[in-house]
C-alpha cells in the first residue's frame, strides 16, 4: 500500500514540477489577468493564458497527455498550428469583418502600411546578426508585422520549433500596443503634426468594394504567390462580406469560424509554451528582437508619413503611420487616442483603419516573400 | 557566426532590400490600381458618351443620280404609259412582255436602268410598283 501511494505521488504534478513550469504558470496567470482586468486583447490573451496553464501541468511522459507527445489530444489540435491551417481561417474571418472603404477612398494611406513592413526586414537583419539561422531570423522578423496569424503561419513553415515563443511574443506585443506605441508616436512627431486634421474621405460605391478583394488578391498573389493562403482567404472573406448575396457565409466566417479557430489557436499556442521547451536563451532573444521589431515598424510608419507630407498638398497626420503595423484594430485605436489627447475633436480612427488594413496585406506579402526566399 | 559577418554570409542584405522592395512595390501597385477603380467604373457607366464605344449611325446611302439621256427619259415615259395600263403592283415579266410587243427599243436594258434609278421598285412580295417621285426626279 505504501508503495502504491509513493508511486502515485511520484506521478503527480507536485512531484514532477520544475521551476520553469511554475514560471510559465505565473506568466499564464498574468496573461489571463491582463486580458480580463486590463482588457488587453482578451480574446487572445485569455485562451493563450489558459493554454499556458494547460501546457505547464507537469505530466508523466508516455501517457499521451503533453502537446509534444504524438498521440495526445492537444497534439492533434496543435496540428492546425504546425500545419498552418488556423492562420488562413483567421484571415478568412478578418476579411469578412473588415471594411476597406477608407482604404479605397484614400489609397495613398496604403503606403504607410508598406513602410511599416520595413521593421520586419530590419529585425531580420538584427536576428541574423545575433546568430539566429536565416529561417529563425525570418520568423522573428515577422513579429514586427504585429500580425499573430501571419507570424504563426510563417514560423510553422520555417522554424516550427519556435512557434511557442514567437506566437506568445507576437500576441503579447499586439496586446501591448497601447503601451508600446504612444511613447514612440510622441517622440517622433511634433504637437503641430499631431493636430493635423484629415480630409473627409469620398464616398465609396458598392461595386468598388466588391472589385477590391478580387483586384487585390490577383495583384498581390501574382507578385508574391507564397502569400496565397493568407491573402486568398482574407480577400475571399471580404468578397463574401461585400457581395451581400453570400451574407450567411460571411456571418459564419466572422463569427463561428473565427471564434472557434481563435479558441483552438490560443489554447494550443499557450499549451506549446512548456517550461522546459519555452524557457531558453533563444526565447529571451526572440522577445527582445520582437519588441525591437515592433518599435522599428511603428517608427518606420511614422517617419514615412512625415516624408510623404513633404510632397502632399493635403497633409497626412503622421500618427496614422503608427497604424501601419497590422494589429487590427488596436493600433488604429491607439492613433485615435493619441490624436484626441491633443485635440478631442479630431477623429482619426476611420482614417487610421486604412494603413492598418494595408499593414495586414503588407505583412502577408512580406511573409510570402520570406517564405519563398527561404524555401 | 555573429554580426555583419553573419548577415553577409546568409545573404541578409540582399534578402532585406529585395523583400522590402517587393512589399513596397506590391502595395504601391495596389494603391495605384484601386485609386483608378472609381474612374474606370465611371467610364464604364458613361460608355455611350465615349466616341470609341459609340456605334456609328449607318448613313443611308442615297442612290446616286444616274445619268438620264433624252433617249432614256423618253423610254421611261413610255414605260410609264405601259404601267398605267396595268394593276399596281404589277408583274415585271408582264411589263417586259408589253414593252416587247409595243416595240420599245432595248426593253431589257431600259427596264434595268429604271430599276437601278428606283423608278420601278420591288414590293418585296414578287411584284413591282412605279415610283412617281423618282420618275419626276429623273425623267420629267
Amino acid at each position: 500500500m505504501e508503495t502504491l501511494f509513493i508511486d502515485f505521488f511520484q506521478n503527480t504534478g507536485f512531484f514532477l514540477c520544475d521551476y520553469r513550469n511554475i514560471i510559465m504558470i505565473l506568466v499564464g496567470m498574468l496573461f489571463i489577468y491582463l486580458g480580463i482586468a486590463k482588457d488587453y486583447e482578451p480574446l487572445l490573451l485569455v485562451p493563450i493564458g489558459f493554454g499556458m496553464l494547460m501546457g505547464n501541468i507537469p505530466v508523466f511522459k508516455g501517457l499521451g497527455l503533453g502537446i509534444y507527445e504524438d498521440n495526445s489530444v492537444l497534439h492533434y489540435l496543435y496540428l492546425g498550428v504546425t500545419q498552418g491551417v488556423y492562420p488562413p481561417l483567421i484571415f478568412l474571418g478578418i476579411g469578412a469583418m473588415t471594411d476597406f472603404s477608407t482604404l479605397l477612398a484614400r489609397p495613398i494611406l496604403m503606403l504607410l502600411g508598406a513602410a511599416a513592413q520595413a521593421g520586419i526586414f530590419i529585425t531580420f537583419l538584427g536576428a541574423l546578426a545575433l546568430g539566429f539561422t536565416p529561417h529563425e531570423a525570418a520568423s522573428i522578423g515577422i513579429i514586427g508585422g504585429a500580425d499573430g496569424p501571419t507570424a504563426i503561419f510563417l514560423t510553422a513553415k520555417l522554424a516550427p520549433t519556435l512557434i511557442g515563443p514567437i506566437a506568445v511574443a507576437a500576441y503579447s506585443y499586439m496586446a501591448l500596443v497601447p503601451v508600446i506605441q504612444p511613447p514612440i508616436m510622441r517622440l517622433l512627431t511634433s504637437r503641430k503634426e499631431r493636430l493635423i486634421r484629415m480630409e473627409e474621405p469620398r464616398e465609396v460605391t458598392k461595386r468598388e468594394k466588391i472589385l477590391f478583394p478580387i483586384i487585390a488578391f490577383l495583384l498581390c498573389c501574382f507578385l508574391a504567390p507564397a502569400a496565397l493562403p493568407l491573402l486568398g482567404m482574407l480577400c475571399f472573406g471580404n468578397l463574401l462580406k461585400e457581395a451581400v448575396v453570400t451574407e450567411r457565409l460571411a456571418v459564419a466566417a466572422r463569427t463561428s469560424i473565427i471564434d472557434s479557430v481563435t479558441i483552438l489557436l490560443g489554447v494550443t499556442v499557450g499549451a506549446s509554451t512548456q517550461g522546459d521547451v519555452f524557457l531558453t536563451t533563444k526565447s529571451v532573444g526572440i522577445f527582445f528582437l520582437g519588441a525591437l521589431s515592433f518599435c522599428i515598424a511603428t517608427a518606420c510608419g511614422l517617419l514615412f508619413a512625415k516624408f510623404l507630407n513633404l510632397f502632399l498638398k493635403s497633409k497626412i497626420n503622421p500618427l496614422l503611420g503608427a497604424a501601419g503595423v497590422s494589429a487590427v484594430p488596436d493600433s488604429a485605436r491607439v492613433v485615435q487616442v493619441v490624436g484626441q489627447r491633443e485635440d478631442p475633436t479630431n477623429f482619426l480612427l476611420m482614417h487610421a483603419m486604412a494603413p492598418n488594413i494595408s499593414g495586414v496585406i503588407g505583412s502577408a506579402i512580406a511573409a510570402g516573400v520570406l517564405w519563398s526566399f527561404m524555401s | 557566426m555573429y554580426g555583419l559577418e553573419s548577415i553577409a554570409a546568409n545573404n541578409g542584405w540582399a534578402i532585406s532590400v529585395v523583400g522590402v522592395s517587393i512589399v513596397f512595390s506590391g502595395l504601391v501597385l495596389l494603391s495605384l490600381s484601386i485609386s483608378r477603380i472609381h474612374k474606370v467604373l465611371d467610364l464604364w457607366d458613361n460608355r455611350n458618351d465615349i466616341r470609341i464605344f459609340c456605334k456609328k449611325p449607318q448613313e443611308r446611302s442615297e442612290p446616286a443620280l444616274l445619268p438620264f439621256t433624252e433617249k432614256k427619259k423618253a423610254s421611261a415615259r413610255q414605260f410609264r404609259l405601259l404601267v398605267k395600263t396595268m394593276d399596281d403592283p404589277f408583274s415585271l415579266h408582264r411589263l417586259l412582255h408589253l414593252a416587247e410587243i409595243s416595240g420599245l427599243e432595248r426593253p431589257h436594258s431600259s427596264l434595268c436602268h429604271l430599276i437601278k434609278a428606283g423608278i420601278i421598285e420591288p414590293d418585296h412580295q414578287g411584284d413591282y410598283f412605279f415610283n412617281r417621285e423618282a420618275f419626276d426626279r429623273y425623267a420629267s
